[in-house]
Parts: C-alpha cells; structure tokens; sequence
C-alpha cells in the first residue's frame, strides 16, 4: 500500500514536471487572449440561405487572409455558425474589417492578360498576354470532336498592354502545367484532355461560334494603372489578382457571372485518365444562358475576353483560368487538366460553395486597446496571486504545517492548468482571456475548499480517538465523495456553459472545467497519497503538526 | 469531569475551531427567510421599475472610445452624434479612467457600418487625434438579442441536468432546494445590480455563473453532511430540524474557510486589481463575484438547509417530530457525539443538577464512533 501510494505520488510529479519541462523546452506558453493583449475581434454570421461546406471555405478564405497579411496569433474560432476573428495586436479597425470580410462568392471573369512570377522580376508590373501558359480547359463532357481552337496566338493582341514587358515569352511553366496548351509560338500542340468521349450524356453543338482572334481590345481599359488595382469584390472593375500559390499574376476584366450558374453538385473525378471537375449547370436564365453567353464570348476570343480563358475567382484569387473550348454547353461542365487530386478536390469545392455563396454579416466587433489590456492582464495577474497568497497565508494559520500539502497541492494544480493552457494554446489556438484568469483565480477557492473538506473530515476522525493512519485514511474516503460530488456539479455547468454559449462565458467555461478537472486529479493523485504517507510517519504524529492537539487524548479517551 | 471542563474553557473560536458550536440555525430560520423575502421583493421591485442596465453585448448597439482631449469632452461627443442625425440624448457617455489616460466612452444604439465610420471619424476630427486612437466596438441587435438566448438557454439546461445529477446522487428533496438557493442567489445578485444600476456585460454574466457553481457547491457539501446524519440518526427517533441543526454545526467552520477561501481572491481583485492598479475591466466582474459569493454562503447555511429540512419534514419518519428541535446544551451534545438523546432525559438531568454539565453530555469514546477502533496492539513494532 505505502508502495503504491509511493508510486502515485512519484508518478504524478514526474508527468506534472515532465510535461512542464517539454513545454519550456518547446517553448509552449500560454497564448494571451484579445482582452488582454488588444486588439480587435470581429465575429460574423451567415444570414440567410448557406452551404455548410461554404461556411467552412469563408473560415479557410479568412484565415489565408490573415495569415497572408502575417498577424501573429490570429485566433479564428467556429462558434456554431458565427466565425469570431480575434486580431491581437492589430490597431486598424478598417484594415481588419475589410481583411476579414470574405463573401464566399465565386465570380467568373474573363482573362484578359496573364503573366508568370518570375524569380529574376516578380513585381513587374507587366501583363503580357504571350506567355499565358493556360493550365486547365473547360470542355463539355462530350466534346470530343473538338480540337485546338483555343491555341493559336491569339492573345498577340493583349501585347498592347505590356508597356513594360518583362522576361520575354517564354518563362518556365507554371506549377500546375498541365496539358500544356501552347505558347504563341507553338500552336501545334494539341489539346491532349480533349480526346475521348465520356459518359455523360450531354449534347451540345460543337464550334458554332467563329474561331477568330479580337482584334479590337482596347488597350486604354487595361493600361490604365488605376483599374489594375480595382476592388476584386466590384464585379464590374478590371482587376489584377494572384492565383492560389501566387505563381501567376492574372488581370482580369468585369465578371461574367457568378458561381451561382452552376449546380451545387460540382465533384472531382477522373475525367479522360486525369482528375478533373465536372459540375452541372443551373438551367434558365440564370445559369447556362449566363455560361453560355460567356463561354460563346471566351470561345470566340471577342475583345471581352481576347485570351479564351475564363478565370474562377474567389474572394480576389484566381482557383483556376480554363481555356474554353465550346462555345456552348448543355448541361455539364468538365474542367480538366493536368490537377492533383487534392487540386481537382479544393476546385470543386470552390464552385460547390460558389454556387450557394454564404453571406457573412459582420455581428459585432470589439476593440481593445493594447495599452488596456496590458494594463488589466498586469491587474489580473498580480491581485490574483496575492489573493492566492492571502488565501495559502489563511491556510497556514488555521492548519500549521499542514498547510504545505495544500501550498504544494495548488503549486501542482497551477502548473498543470499552465501546461494544458500552454499545449493548447500552441496546438489548438486557445487563448487565455481575462474571464479565464478570472475563472482559474476562483477556482482557487474550489480546490482549497477540497483540502478544507478534507481536513476537516480528518479533525473529525481523530476527535473520535482514533489513530492518525486511520483517520486519514478515513477522512479523505468520505471527503474524496463530497468533493467528486461538488466538482462534478461544477463540470456539468463548465459542460453546459461551454457547449450552449459563445464568447467570453465559452471560455470561462473551458477554464472552469479545466481547473475543476485539475482539482480531482490533484485530490487522488496528490493530497490522497502525500497525506496517508505523512500520517504514517511516526514523527509527525506528535505535536501539532495536524494543526490538532491530538497529543491530548479528546473526549473520553482518558 | 476533566473532559468537560476542556470544552467549557474553549472560547467561541476554540468552539468554532474544533466543530463543537451549537448555534441553532433552524430556530433562526424564519429571520433568514424574512432577509431573503424582502431581498428577493426590492429585487422583483427594482427589476420591474427600473430594469436592468444591459450592456451592448445584449441590446446591439455601438459604442466608441475616444481620449480626451482639450477638444473632446462630454458636450462636443453630443454635438458629433447630433450632426450624425443620432439623437445625443439617449446616448450614454462615460469617462473612463485607467491610468493616467482617460477617455470617453459614447454609446449608442445600433447604427449602420456606415453610420459608424463615419462618427469615428467625425470624433477624431472633434478631438484632434488620429483616427486610428478612436475604438469602435459595435453589436448588432440581432446578435445581441441571440447571445442572452443562448445563454438564458445553457442556463435552464445547466439547472436541469444539475437537478437531475443531484437527484440521482443525494435525492430530489435536496435537488430542489439547492436550486431553489440557487435562484435566491441569483436573484438578488441580478438585484443588486438593478438598484445600483451597474452595466450587465458579458463579464457580469460569467461571474453569475461562478455565483450559481459556487452557491451549488456550497450548498453540497452541507447536504452531503446532512446525508451522513441521515444514515447515522436514522436509528435514534429525531426530527429533521434537529439533523439540519447539527449537520450544519459540523461543517460550519468547513463553510467559513471556505468562503474566506474564496472571498479573499475576489476582494484581492476588486481592491488592487480595479482599485489600486485600476483595471475597469476587472470591477464589474469583483463586484458580481463578491455580491455572488456573499449570497451563496449566506444561502447555504440559511436558505438551502432550512429548506431541505421543510421539505424533508414531510416525510413519514419525521412527521411526528415537525416544528420541535433541539437547542443549547442538548444540541451541543448531538453535535459531538453524533448521536441522538432522548430530549426529555436531556432537559430531566440538566434541570436537575440545575446548570452545571452532567456527565450524560460528556460522550463516551463508544458514543462518538459509529464503531469502535481496531484495538490498539500493546506494544509498538
């Protein structure tokens, strides 16, 4: 038994001081919550009609935002269907209003021009429409008659542009080279996704629409500097955006439409040995008509869309930039290309969210200044352990020198609660708040009423004359069940609170649970076996080390 | 004798310290009712005619923070929101003071993004300062009115899933009346708050929430004790009252630490954290903590316990002895010896050695514990 006790004892302080160990070493802290760092949270809702699966996408869209702009710590939370933003540290409300605004809505917009980041000039302000390296084409899933139509140099013309064009035409492919449709220069390549009928059975008209190249772009619309920097979320303005890894560069003229023309069905599959998209359209007026309407513009290279390529653009980034291949679709849409899988899966789940786009409406937004918080974690911090110390102090004058079981105890409970806090807070951007500091200071009281509970069981005990080994173990047998009785009463309402709220409550909530948690482990783990080891040892059973004079016999035991 | 004379020689903190008072709770019990009846009534009162200050976490509404400057004060903060087309006198206008710096917080109800820009704008031009020194927090009504749902929500659910625990783990008598002194609680904490008219935030509610665990807590231990009474009474014919009575004199010190315990934290905060180190933040949530834990302690000892004894008094093992309870010496006595005296033997000796303590209220070991201990080996290994 002494052994056991002996090893519980040991194990608990070897994991406590262990885990405290590796979180100093991987240099886990505890992450600083809003209110105590300043900063801004936003929190948002969907309104009306939405896709889950667009929820999560606005979620990934406003975190690549963020982290794109290099905000530390950014904390993002699901809170049901509300997204919370918290910004620490970020001082401009309308830069962090405009950063976290995401509309979910796919726009499909005509390339006008197209360049590559090159490693020797990647700022050029150039938009050469020759070395445009289309990645993917958009075919009908039957278009199997159709050839290379969209090769051939036709955007020779967008050359109008490139004031200073940098590089030449032929940079190094783009990262998704995929059935490489040519440069200016090679239009014998042919179109190697098209061959092969599939399964679907869609019909449409192939090439109705003349193949002939614009001859009319006008090149003051994209030449001047003021619309290359249009709003990407104005559907009307001519923009300039990066595609998803950033290694192409697109300007890109008004929308023709929205993702909103296709179905909410848009799959990855394996079109013609290669994974591809295939969605189907949306009929009557406001889907394939739409899509028709643009393909037949893009198809036919009108000055609307000189390069025949057609970009999926959400939130600003260009998903993708098929080259059209058909003028008219019925029904279906495949985009192929040479995609990955997990490339074919993010695209489709772009225009799956594109086409029931969630709408975010900002809820409320809060401000802390950073000197504020400062000011309140530096308050919170240091009133809280001096109401600790007050508290210990009160403890060592009631108990004595049992009063060390309970200073260690909570010493053991703090850095337990400090590494969950710290591992969490690397692992899954947890972040302490104010409420939370205040939450884990009243537990304080919680976790010393345990040892009072017990101690005072203990007194009990040893007033009915009975030996200290044995009203120790006594004592904390029936203290064990009024105290799980009393924390579990207190887990169920951190339990409650955490799953039915948001906001601060949640995370006093977290916190709550987490330090009652503590306390039960704390109680078995540590005060059980410190104190029936200190019982049995013989010295200490003389005196008034138990803050009881037991050396005197009570009552009736003369 | 000698044994008697150590308890009588112990002072009311020797009593207290050793879980010897006799202090008769139930005969109080009515006083404690009154408190809470005309609490619970100026609360009730005071809700209805003057409502509670909700912040803007549950109304919606916008508030800006704005430093003082030699421009900015009270009057030019009304003059920028009437120029907004925003009626100035519903507006509330704080000055705020942390630190050295102060500032002025001007709230309002909900307003359009636009709207808002526009006035934090227009309160950085008013006060010279850069745009970027003016704060905007903002709610909008709907979120507001979602958040006190969801919380009024996770409130109902925690009551009952708490209930159901207790009944399962103690009984459904004593569900009942550590939530009933847990609404008290409640209650006239939210009173307070109403007659003084502190703002209800989000901190507000949270520490309302640690007042419910906290009283539920509380409560517990003490009807845990009042549990183990159950079984060890149960053979000797008593009343509820007298159960309670002792009961709460056993874990009387146990609540005292407790609260202390408890206490001391919160006032550490309210006094240098708000005070002496002057964090706004932290006032409001020492105050609703402080007024919480003060009510729960009090309610534990003369609300919850009361309570359960009326409701349990009901029942057929105690009905024979409902509106009797022992006091004085005689409760003394149950308190430490854990066992029940017949009161009429009690009252026959005490009046007849007239005063001075007979040897029936100084318990033998065999009366103290429910079974004797292991006997002692003569000679230690």
């Amino acid at each position: 038994m002494t052994r056991r006790l002996a090893i519980s004892l040991t194990g608990l302080l070897v994991v406590v001081l262990g885990s405290f160990a590796g979180n100093l070493v991987a240099g886990n802290q505890p992450a600083l919550g809003l209110d105590l760092q300043g900063g801004i949270s936003v929190t948002q809702e969907p309104v009306g009609e939405f896709d889950s699966v667009s929820l999560d996408l606005a979620v990934e869209r406003i975190r690549e935002r963020i982290d794109s702009l290099g905000v530390a710590e950014p904390e993002i939370i699901r809170q049901g269907n509300a997204i919370v933003v918290n910004l620490p540290g970020v001082a401009n409300q309308d830069e962090a209003l405009r950063l976290v605004q995401v509309t979910g809505a796919v726009l499909l917009r005509p390339v006008l021009g197209s360049f590559q980041k090159g490693p020797t000039d990647p700022n050029a302000p150039s938009t050469t429409g020759n070395d445009s390296n289309p990645t993917t084409t958009v075919v009908s899933p039957d278009a199997s008659g159709v050839t290379t139509t969209t090769l051939s140099g036709v955007t020779t013309t967008v050359a109008a542009v490139t004031t200073t064009l940098a590089g030449g035409p032929s940079r190094s492919l783009p990262v998704v080279a995929s059935t490489v449709l040519g440069s200016s220069d090679s239009t014998d390549a042919p179109v190697t996704t098209l061959s092969g009928p599939t399964d679907t059975v869609v019909t449409t008209d192939d090439g109705s629409a003349p193949t002939e190249a614009p001859n009319a772009l006008s090149p003051t619309t994209s030449i001047d500097p003021s619309n290359f920097f249009g709003d990407p979320s104005d559907p009307t303005a001519i923009i300039m955006v990066d595609n998803t890894d950033g290694s192409e560069t697109y300007q890109l003229g008004p929308s023709f439409g929205t993702g909103e023309v296709f179905n909410n069905d848009a799959k990855a599959d394996i079109i013609q040995s290669g994974w591809g998209v295939r969605v189907t359209l949306r009929s009557g007026t406001t889907g394939a008509d739409v899509w028709n309407a643009a393909a037949a513009q893009c198809f036919a290279k009108t000055k609307v869309c000189p390069t025949g390529r057609m970009a999926i653009v959400l939130d600003g980034v260009v998903q993708s930039a098929p080259s059209v291949n058909q003028p008219s679709f019925s029904g279906g849409v495949d985009i192929t290309g040479s995609f990955e899988e997990s490339e074919a899966k993010d695209l489709a789940r772009v225009l799956k969210s594109g086409s029931l786009p969630v709408r975010l409406e900002v809820q409320a937004v809060q401000f802390v200044s950073p000197t504020l918080g400062e000011d309140s974690l530096h308050a919170a911090v240091i009133s809280g352990l001096i109401g600790v110390a007050l508290v210990l102090l009160f403890m060592l004058l009631y108990y004595r020198s049992l009063a060390l079981v309970v200073v260690l105890g909570i010493s053991l409970s703090g850095l337990t609660q400090w590494n969950v806090i710290s591992l969490l807070s690397s692992t899954n951007g947890l972040a302490l708040s104010l409420s939370g500091i205040a939450g884990i200071i009243v537990s304080v009281g919680v976790t010393v009423d345990s040892y009072v509970v017990f101690f005072e069981k203990l007194k009990d005990e040893l007033k009915t004359g009975r030996s200290l080994k044995n009203s120790a173990e006594r004592g904390f047998k029936s203290a064990w069940r009024t105290i799980l009785a009393a924390d579990i009463v207190s887990l169920i309402g951190a339990f409650t609170l955490w799953y039915l709220t948001v906001g601060s409550v949640r995370g006093f909530a977290f916190f709550l649970g987490l330090s009652t948690m503590c306390d039960i482990v704390i109680a078995w783990f540590f005060t059980r076996p410190a104190m029936l080891l200190l019982s049995r040892n013989k010295r200490l059973q003389r005196g008034r080390f138990f803050g009881i004079d037991n050396t005197v016999q009570p009552v009736g035991g003369a | 004798m000698e044994e008697v004379s150590t308890v009588q020689r112990r002072g009311a903190f020797g009593r207290l310290y050793h879980g010897e008072t006799s202090f008769d709770f139930m005969g109080k019990k009515k006083i404690g009712f009154t408190i809470s009846l005309i609490l619970i009534l100026m609360t009730i009162g005071s809700l209805f005619t003057r409502g509670l200050n909700l912040g803007i976490d549950f109304e919606g509404g916008v508030a800006w923070q704005v430093p003082v400057t030699a421009t900015m004060d009270t009057d030019a903060a009304r003059t920028v929101l009437s120029s907004n087309g925003i009626e100035a006198d519903n507006a509330k206008i704080q000055i705020l003071t942390n630190g050295s710096t102060k500032s002025l917080r001007i709230q309002v109800g909900d307003q359009t993004p636009e709207l808002q820009l526009k006035v934090k704008d227009d309160l950085a031009k008013a006060s010279q300062t850069d745009a970027n020194e003016v704060s905007v927090s903002s709610v909008s009504s709907s979120w507001g009115r979602s958040i006190t749902e969801k919380a009024i929500r996770a409130l109902i659910a925690f009551i009952v899933l708490v209930s159901l625990y207790i009944a399962w783990r103690f009984e459904w008598r004593m569900a009942l009346a550590a939530i009933l002194a847990m609404l008290h609680d409640v209650l006239i904490s939210v009173g307070v708050y109403s007659l003084i008219g502190f703002e209800v935030t989000p901190a507000t509610v949270v520490a309302f929430l640690t007042i419910l665990g906290f009283s539920l807590y509380d409560t517990i231990v003490v009807f845990d004790k009042v549990k183990d009474n159950l079984e060890k009474f149960a053979g000797s014919r008593t009343s509820m009252a007298n159960i309670t009575n002792v009961s709460m004199n056993q874990v009387l010190m146990r609540s005292i630490n407790t609260s202390l315990a408890a206490v001391l934290p919160v006032i550490s905060l309210l006094v240098l954290g708000a005070g002496v180190l002057g964090a706004i933040a932290l006032r409001e949530f020492a105050i609703a903590l402080l007024v919480g834990l003060l009510t729960g302690s009090y309610s534990s000892i003369y609300i919850a316990s009361p309570l359960l004894s009326l409701i349990k008094e009901r029942e057929v093992s105690f009905r024979n002895f409902r509106g009797s309870h022992a006091v004085g010496a005689e409760l003394a006595h149950m308190v430490l010896s854990g066992t029940a005296t017949g009161a009429k033997s009690v009252r026959r000796q005490a009046s007849a050695t007239d005063g001075t303590q007979t040897s029936i209220l100084v318990p033998t070991s065999e009366a103290l514990l429910t079974h004797p201990p292991r006997p002692r080996k003569k000679r230690r290994r």
